[in-house]
């Protein structure tokens, strides 16, 4: 998030597409209503589903699976085809426009209805409410992300934001909601393949860094890989490990996957289930450390699977860093119960077992304070280094002090800093950075510019246009000695930038200075290094639309994409739609939680939500002879399938299938709850939905496209 | 004397449930016994509003009224409470019920005996407050501990107020005063000249 949840009070209108927040972020719902009930703002809500969420909004857009990029930049065009746009904001702060403007020109609300089923009206009375409603808080989730196009869908909420002048803004900014109260966390440590933490890549110079941080010999850290070479490659992503283990696709890795630690994951989270489960047999070991038995645990049938039984959170205490980039600290409030060990306990013994944990604990003697410390010493990128232990439990102390408004303590032991102090909190003395972006404030007082990270000038490839990058003249800071764009610093201590100087003697400096460390810069609309360098719409890879698909294709086939072939034109088949006529799209429920191995082995949410379903229009259910509390049989172009409950409902259209993914501990109807261990059976069993999810990655993340799949019903 | 009320804003409840779990966690209440629901009316279309229902601790109780054994009594603040000691389970109250808010133990068709169950305002019951009986018979006692019931003390977006009725009033009327006012929204202070 740019901004937090509590300045979404602030706004003057909201958009939400492919969010669900009210039941997935039930507590960002009292900002949400706060600021549509005081400030009079209109909720927006575009969703393949009439949602909970929809239910509050003022604005419903129901949206083709997948289409979402052409949507959004048609708001684009129609933004700037009335002249909406905020033109002193671009001029100054935004690079690669005109670039960007003439591909969107494509998109005028009569294209935008073909490809995504909007009334052209509608989209031009969006477009028209945001325009009248600014600044606009805008909120995505998975429902934006996991597509083959995810990557461009993103980038097209961004560059909506900076056509209407809506970042760096109280109220305004992109808000993408995180799940639980350390996905933030997780990800600023890149618990990824492709980076080492704090998003400082994997080349040689980010593996140096953190040989410093962690105090350890760089050489010592390149003798642990079979070759250097494989320091500085990818890995397999969380969606598409299990091929690594089955090699039935063409793959690049030094060997196949062999051992699996799964720590606090369920599987049946994964698109294409039917080759994780097959994977998972395969594996000569599986670990699970998880304080439930997951579905993973059960479906494994052979003998080499260890189950360590993982403390929850309220049995262990640490810091964690919420979906508004806020620092908090866990405190235990029991030991762990039976036999069960915290994850610092569970990875100190793995460590020392395995023989480096002299290595390891270096720094890290008072656990888990050290850790939290080494955390502030290295992770400079994004400004995690004010954020010491005792800050983070003075904060927790002192909610009382702090403004429900703008976050800032009014007062009391924490003055001046900002709830959690969000990152970036550069230094023991700064405040966290509420907003990012926001040249209203010094950098000293949590202001920031748009950090320079791509050159100072460049050429476009298709203009053939030279633009510098830096922000324009008059733009900065208040109290900045440059009065506007200036570079990222770098050299204040020789041979280092503000990212790898680990005295952050530079960081002290550009603050000194009223200049951020990271320089003042234009964001931009054109990314050079990807294969689309303004978003498009493309097809789904198992579209709906083969008629759209000659106009809108998918993109060429990927080799060795996070070290696995990934296929997209191969796999881009118009005569699907003939035998797989429904859209599948998939999402969660209130009362569950990912794989569901923690809620469905609670007794009340169990009851609340006790059974599997699909959802399924009336009219769908009607044709297809399907009645209520009748079973259907959903099964995917993959050949594999589920039997569920259907729910007919009015929340889906005609042409679209909802599954909720949390269940397992069935697979077409026949239960495996016997091969869960004795007395740790989950209350609430039923088939998983991603049996059924389709084949289909992004282009740049490789997160599987679980929304927009097709697939047949039919009554069981 | 406060009067107790509980006050569900339906613009306000999401349809979590948040608060059911709230009650039952907090309570102990077996599974099948309902205290509070949430319960949704035009679910997937416009429209859709969704409420919490529990007891509503009525001021003319027809619960009290139809009880054959007096095992029903309303305190001076109001909450209406069952001695579960004295409840034959007939379920008259039940019938009197607009609510449906008395719930009876699930057993087979021929086996389902016992008193009857219901919101109890989080004021646990007739025994001494905070005895193991107390706790045992009805759940926690939050009210003699001066904490609002667990469900609306859990309520992600203050849909759910329960309290003094004058107090839940102000925070209600001070809600739908600010709501739609308009006094926030975009060009308000321009039309307005203010700067």
């Amino acid at each position: 998030m740019t901004n937090s949840l509590n300045d979404i009070r602030h706004t003057k209108s909201m958009i939400f597409i492919g969010s669900n927040a009210t039941e997935n972020h039930p507590v960002s719902m009292q900002h949400i209503l706060h600021a549509k009930e005081v400030n009079n703002a209109p909720i927006i809500v575009v969703d393949p589903r009439f949602t909970k969420l929809a239910a509050k909004a003022t604005e419903f857009v129901r949206v083709r699976p997948g289409s979402d990029c052409a949507f959004i930049m048609g708001l684009v065009n129609e933004v700037i085809a009335n002249g909406w746009e905020d033109k002193e904001f671009i001029r100054t702060r935004v690079a690669g426009y005109q670039e960007m403007v003439e591909v969107a020109k494509h998109y005028t609300p009569e294209a935008v209805e073909d490809v995504t089923g909007i009334p052209a009206e509608q989209t031009r009375r969006v477009a028209k409410i945001l325009a009248q409603n600014r600044p606009t808080s805008l909120t995505w989730c998975m429902g934006g992300t996991q597509h083959t196009i995810g990557s461009s869908i993103t980038r097209a909420f961004c560059i909506l934001q900076l056509v209407l002048g809506n970042m760096g803004k109280s109220g305004g900014g992109t808000n993408i909601f995180r799940g639980h109260d350390n996905v933030q966390g997780a990800t600023d440590m890149c618990v990824l393949s492709h980076s080492l933490p704090g998003y400082y890549g994997l080349s040689d110079g980010a593996w140096k860094h953190w040989c410093r941080v962690w105090d350890v010999d760089y050489d010592y850290i390149v003798g642990r890989f079979p070759d250097k070479e494989w320091m500085g490659k990818k890995g397999f992503t969380l969606a598409r490990w299990y091929e690594g283990v089955l090699a039935e696709e063409e793959l690049e890795t030094p060997s196949p996957v062999k051992a699996l630690i799964q720590w606090g994951c369920g599987t049946n989270s994964n698109s294409q289930y039917n080759r994780v489960v097959k994977a998972l047999n395969k594996l000569e070991l599986l670990v699970i450390v998880d304080p439930f038995p997951t579905a993973a645990a059960a479906l494994t049938k052979t003998d080499n699977v260890y189950l360590l039984p993982g403390a929850s959170q309220y049995e262990t205490s640490g810091s964690v860093t919420s979906t508004s980039r806020q620092f908090q600290w866990r405190f235990k409030v029991v030991d762990p119960v039976y036999d069960s060990k915290d994850d610092y306990e569970i990875m100190s013994l793995l460590v020392s077992k395995l023989g480096f944990a002299d290595e390891f604990y270096k720094n890290i003697k008072e656990v888990p304070e050290d850790i939290t410390r080494e955390i502030n010493k290295g992770t400079l990128t994004i400004g995690y280094n004010g954020q010491t232990p005792e800050r983070i439990k003075k904060h927790m102390e002192n909610w009382h002090t702090f403004d429900i408004e703008d976050l800032q303590a009014k007062g009391g032991p924490c003055d001046g800093d900002y709830y959690g102090m969000p990152w970036p909190c550069w230094t023991e003395e700064h405040p966290g950075t509420p907003i990012l972006y926001d040249v209203s404030k010094p950098v000293a007082e949590g202001g920031l510019p748009f950090r320079n990270r791509f050159g100072l000038e460049k050429t476009y490839d298709s203009s053939g246009r030279k633009e510098n990058q830096l922000a324009a003249d008059g733009v900065y800071n208040p109290g900045s000695e440059v009065k506007g764009g200036y570079p990222e610093f770098k050299d204040v201590v020789p041979g280092t930038n503000w990212k790898t100087d680990l005295t952050q003697e530079t960081l002290k400096t550009a603050i000194k200075r009223g200049m951020a460390p990271f320089g003042n810069a234009r964001a931009r609309c054109v990314v050079w290094n990807f294969p689309d360098q303004v978003p498009i719409h493309r097809e789904p890879l198992h579209s709906p639309r083969p008629d759209l698909i000659e106009k809108y294709p998918t993109y060429e086939d990927q080799p060795n994409h996070y070290r696995v072939m990934t296929r997209y034109k191969s796999e881009q088949k118009p005569e699907l739609v003939k035998e797989f006529p429904y859209v599948l799209t998939t999402g969660r429920m209130v009362e569950h939680m990912g794989g569901g191995a923690e809620t469905r082995s609670s007794k009340y949410l169990s009851e609340l939500q006790p059974e599997m379903y699909a959802e399924i229009n009336p009219r769908l259910a009607n044709n297809l002879g399907i009645r209520k509390d009748d079973m259907v049989v959903i099964e995917s172009p993959e050949g594999s399938k589920i039997k569920v409950k259907a729910f007919i409902t009015p929340r889906v259209d005609d042409k679209t299938i909802f599954l909720p993914y949390h269940f397992a501990g069935t697979l077409m109807g026949e239960s495996y709850l016997k091969d869960y261990p004795e007395g740790h059976e989950p209350y609430v069993v039923g088939d998983p939905g991603n049996t059924v999810t389709n084949y289909g990655y992004d282009i740049i993340t490789q997160i599987q496209a679980t929304k927009d799949g097709l697939c047949k019903v039919t009554r069981a | 004397m406060a009067r107790m009320r509980f006050l569900c804003d339906t613009e306000r409840c999401i349809d979590c449930s948040g608060c059911v779990i709230a009650c039952k966690e907090g309570n102990h209440v077996p599974v099948g016994i309902n205290r509070r629901r949430v319960i949704t009316m035009k679910q997937g279309e416009p429209g859709e509003k969704s409420i919490s229902v529990a007891c509503m601790h009525c001021s003319d109780a027809p619960c009290i009224a139809v009880c054959p054994v007096d095992a029903i009594y309303q305190r001076d603040d109001g909450v209406v409470l069952v001695s579960k000691k004295t409840c034959i389970g007939c379920g008259y109250c039940f019938m009197a019920c607009p609510f449906g808010a008395p719930q009876f133990p699930k057993g087979s068709v021929f086996g389902a005996r016992g008193a009857m169950d219901k919101c109890t305002f989080c004021a646990g019951g007739p025994e001494e407050n905070f005895s193991k009986e107390e706790k045992k018979l009805y759940g926690q006692n939050r009210i003699a501990e001066g904490k609002v019931p667990m469900c609306a003390s859990m309520c992600a977006t203050k849909a759910l107020l329960a309290g003094d009725g004058d107090v839940v009033a102000d925070v209600f009327r001070e809600r739908v005063f600010n709501r739609g006012s308009g006094v926030n929204a975009w060009g308000w202070n321009k039309a307005y000249k203010k700067s």
